[in-house]
């Protein structure tokens, strides 16, 4: 069994939430900039552009 | 015992319990996904336990279970959890035996360089993270005080190296990037895409917060294995064990159903990665 959200569900993010206005989007975008260095170190690595 | 020692228990402790707790889910469900991540969790905390055990004594089998499953697969595996919910069934089965054929390639790798394992070089003074790997020194390059060194040919140039278990040039080391950058575009963009998903719909923001749990835990440990890439390895069982927390707790809240859920049988999860 699994769980499945009702069409009319009433769990919405609140309304003028600091926490999902500003800090959420923000976190998302420096997680995903974090990645993308991460992928590109990890590439750089296997093409032999990053030394260590 | 030292901390470096301690934490990797108990990083297994927390694995153990979230890989039981995932397993159990995929033989209720029998959603891939949860089979996917159960074994990426199996893999994560099999490599927690051997990084522990090489803490206090050598076992080159150990070793192996801590290169291959801890440092070259798990992401991998878990990140193939997370593409499951999200990717078109045809693509699912491709990287499926793309992923299958690419560990079982690794793992005869791994075989291949264990006779080879320069056993002399071990310690239990120092994390394994910061002597698996021999290092070539550039020129004018000095190693630090203490390390054991060996003047060898590698890409036909004579080079002084700071010797590790590995040999220089082992070929099992260059197929940890691609299961790695598979990994991490999965599992951490895979739940970022989730959560920017549930954000944009303005629901569900017990998923939007476990999932963004979730990219921060896988981070943690991708964040902390690149730092020993680059000579820090004494972050790397911290950064485990944040990240087996942060995914524990994500996972948990991701799958806890809100008040207002029905339960509806056979269904697919709306999300649970």
């Amino acid at each position: 069994m699994a769980i499945q959200t009702k069409a009319n569900s009433k769990s919405h993010i609140p309304q003028n939430s600091i926490f999902f206005e500003k800090i959420v989007p923000i976190a998302l975008i420096t997680m995903g900039a974090i990645t993308l260095g991460l992928m590109l170190f990890a590439a750089g690595v296997l093409l032999g552009i990053v030394h260590f | 015992m030292t901390i470096n020692q301690v934490l990797p228990f108990i990083s297994t402790a927390i694995m153990l319990w979230f890989t039981v707790d995932v397993f159990q889910r995929y033989f209720v469900r029998r959603n891939p996904a949860f089979l996917f991540w159960g074994i990426g969790l199996a893999m994560f905390g099999a490599g927690s336990f051997a990084e522990a055990y090489l803490s206090l004594a050598w076992n080159k089998w150990m070793f192996f279970v801590w290169y291959l499953f801890g440092a070259a697969l798990n992401a991998a595996w878990l990140g193939h959890g997370t593409l499951y919910l999200l990717a078109r069934k045809k693509w699912r089965h491709v990287v499926t035996v793309v992923l299958v054929l690419g560990s079982l390639f690794a793992g005869n790798l791994m075989l291949q360089a264990m006779p080879k394992l320069d056993e002399a070089v071990f310690t239990t003074a120092k994390p394994i993270s910061e002597q698996y790997g021999t290092k070539a020194l550039d020129a004018g390059e000095t190693a630090p005080s203490g390390a054991l060194t060996i003047n060898t040919t590698y890409r036909g140039e004579e080079v002084t190296a700071v010797r590790g278990l590995l040999p220089l040039g082992t070929s099992v080391r260059l197929t940890t990037p691609f299961f790695n950058i598979y990994g991490l575009l999965t599992l951490v963009g895979g739940a970022i895409y989730s959560a920017y998903l549930f954000w944009r719909k303005r629901v569900m923001p017990n998923r939007v917060i476990a999932n963004v749990l979730i990219a921060a835990g896988a981070l943690a440990i991708g964040s902390a294995s690149t730092l020993t890439r680059l000579g820090y390895g004494e972050y790397l069982y911290l950064g485990e064990l944040i990240s087996a927390i942060l995914m524990f707790v994500g996972f948990r809240m991701a799958a806890k159903p809100q008040p207002d859920e029905v339960v509806i049988p056979n269904s697919i999860p709306a999300s649970a990665d």
